[in-house]
């Protein structure tokens, strides 16, 4: 209880010390947060592009090679026999079931800010559809040879392939996440050289303030728990502005994109990030952040 | 009785390569008792200062021994060593003060790597400063306090965490004669609560300033003489020794 207490008490030092040392040299601060906030600007536009590509794909439906429209008042029993049976096959990844109304529910989506369009229609109109997730490794010409196959049942209405523009779909959704790795891995190392380039000088400048901390007996975490409130903070609130900077530029180009591409945004909603997802980019800033000032705060401090 | 506060076993500690130059210290051994006060005397460069920074594991000896309340400082794990300094209370030429901080603020600094609650931390480090009759309730930074002053705030930090050890390598230094002995005066004050007091100094004079139980000096990283070991015969000894070195 005492050790989480005086683990508690140094954390709260660490912070209090932290934000004092910021605001013992607002410039250098400023121009770390500003650089930073360029470096994951770039990031931040790259992610929202990628999000937003995949998001059409999707609602295009290239997620699912092949689609089995059943029979209007198809038994169940056969249905449930044709979703196990399709099952049991190897090259089948997984079989998922999509009532009329969740159907419905993913049209609305799809359609976004256009959902309106849809008031009125009956969810029954849509026929129950299985839809077919293959292992990625089995040919094109298996999904031909099972659509002709599946065409024959009693259950089925009609079979739909993605075709081979889904596969191109996917390799361009590819393409764009390794670009999205790459630019992420760029702009961690800048923003983690800029972070140490900031926290070096701080060390620096402090470094009295360090040798009497060792003298006196503080830990090297102790020690350095400062520097590292004070890399992460640098690391979110780049983010953050980022984040804010790139929302400010979504908002003023959306109504544009909505009406330059309309038909490429009516299947799928141009979104910025989610809550939960500016939240996430803010803490990998301040994780970013925090690499940047232990490396810094490494060797000097222990010594 | 308990072990002795610094113990030092055929100590050796050379800065750079050992080949080149003569060592910092050589072959020194020696101890210091539970609740002694020993004076270690020597001219600038007579190794003095790596003595005690060795004591505080701030630097490795190449070879020997050194033990600080009946542990091997050598055999501590590098984390331990906060550890190790939070038992032994240092005090400098330079003070080592945060100039901007308040005497509090700097004596405080010692106590919150301790994680000590604010209200304790503030109780003792006010303690700490009346022990070294000062006042608590100064506001102004260290740097306006004046050298003596700015020395005791320095010795009340040493103190704020109840060592067993204080180490104080020419805290009188850079203070004028009258200042030296007050600060001569509460370190003997200090030694008699019970703390080990080791005062490393340059000046010969301080010999009479101060009561003692121990003499050590140092030439040329040579421990000369130890005034608890057979005079004549280790000063001989020693002597040689330098001749060896020198």
């Amino acid at each position: 209880m005492t050790s989480a207490l005086s683990v508690l008490r140094a954390a709260g030092y660490s912070i209090r010390r932290g934000l004092q040392g910021m605001r013992e040299t607002p410039l250098v601060q400023l121009l770390a947060v500003a650089t930073t906030a360029v470096c994951m600007l770039l990031l931040a536009v790259i992610v929202l592009a990628w999000l937003n590509v995949r998001g059409v794909f999707q609602g295009f439906g290239v997620d699912v090679p092949i689609a089995i429209y059943l029979a209007e008042g198809a038994p169940e029993e056969d249905v449930q026999q044709l979703r196990a049976r399709l099952e049991a096959l190897p090259e089948v990844d997984r079989v998922e079931l999509v009532e009329a109304e969740a159907a419905m529910q993913r049209l609305a989506d799809g359609l976004g800010g256009e959902r309106s369009l849809l008031e009125g229609i009956d969810a029954k109109i849509l026929p129950r559809t299985l839809e077919l997730h293959l292992d990625p490794e089995v040919p094109e010409i298996f999904s031909h040879a099972l659509a002709q196959r599946l065409e024959g049942f009693a259950a089925v209405d009609e079979v739909a392939l993605a075709g081979a523009w889904a596969t191109q779909a996917h390799t361009l959704i590819d393409t764009l996440g390794h670009l999205v790795l790459w630019a992420a891995l760029l702009v961690a190392l800048a923003s983690i050289a800029i972070v140490w380039n900031t926290i070096r000088l701080a060390v620096y400048a402090r470094r009295a303030e360090v040798h009497i901390l060792r003298l006196v007996g503080g830990t090297t975490r102790f020690v350095r728990g400062p520097f590292l409130v004070e890399g992460a903070l640098q690391g979110a609130l780049g983010a953050a502005v980022a984040l804010g900077l790139v929302y400010v530029g979504f908002r003023a180009i959306e109504p544009f994109l909505r009406e330059g591409l309309s038909f490429v945004f009516a299947a799928s909603s141009l979104r910025f990030f989610f809550p939960s997802e500016v939240l996430v980019g803010v803490a990998l800033g301040a994780g970013v952040g925090v690499v940047g000032s232990r490396i810094a705060a490494g060797r000097s401090i222990e010594q | 009785m308990g072990p002795p506060s610094v113990e030092f076993a055929a100590v050796t500690k050379h800065y750079g390569r050992a080949s080149q130059g003569r060592a910092a210290l050589a072959d020194v051994g020696f101890r210091v008792e539970r609740g002694a006060f020993s004076l270690l005397l020597g001219p600038s460069g007579a190794g003095k200062s790596t003595l005690l920074k060795l004591v505080l594991a701030m630097e490795h000896a190449d070879e020997g021994t050194i033990r600080v309340a009946g542990r091997d400082i050598d055999r501590l794990r590098k984390a331990s060593i906060p550890f190790l300094r939070r038992n032994v209370g240092a005090v400098f030429q330079d003070f080592k003060l945060l100039p901007e901080a308040s005497p509090l603020e700097n004596v405080a600094l010692a106590l919150r790597v301790l994680g000590a609650p604010s209200r304790e931390i503030h109780e003792r480090s006010a303690h700490a400063l009346r022990l070294v009759e000062l006042d608590p309730e100064i506001r102004r930074p260290s740097r306006c306090l004046s050298g003596g002053e700015q020395q005791r705030v320095a010795i009340a930090r040493a103190l704020a965490g109840d060592p067993a050890i204080l180490l104080a390598d020419e805290p009188t230094g850079n203070l004028d004669p009258r200042l030296t002995q007050e600060i001569l005066d509460l370190l003997g004050a200090i030694c008699r609560r019970g703390t080990t007091v080791v005062l490393a100094t340059h000046d010969p004079l301080v010999r009479e300033r101060v009561r003692f139980d121990q003499e050590l000096h140092l030439q040329a990283g040579v421990l000369v003489f130890d005034s608890t070991v057979g005079g004549n015969a280790k000063l001989a000894e020693t002597r040689r020794k330098l001749g060896a070195v020198a």
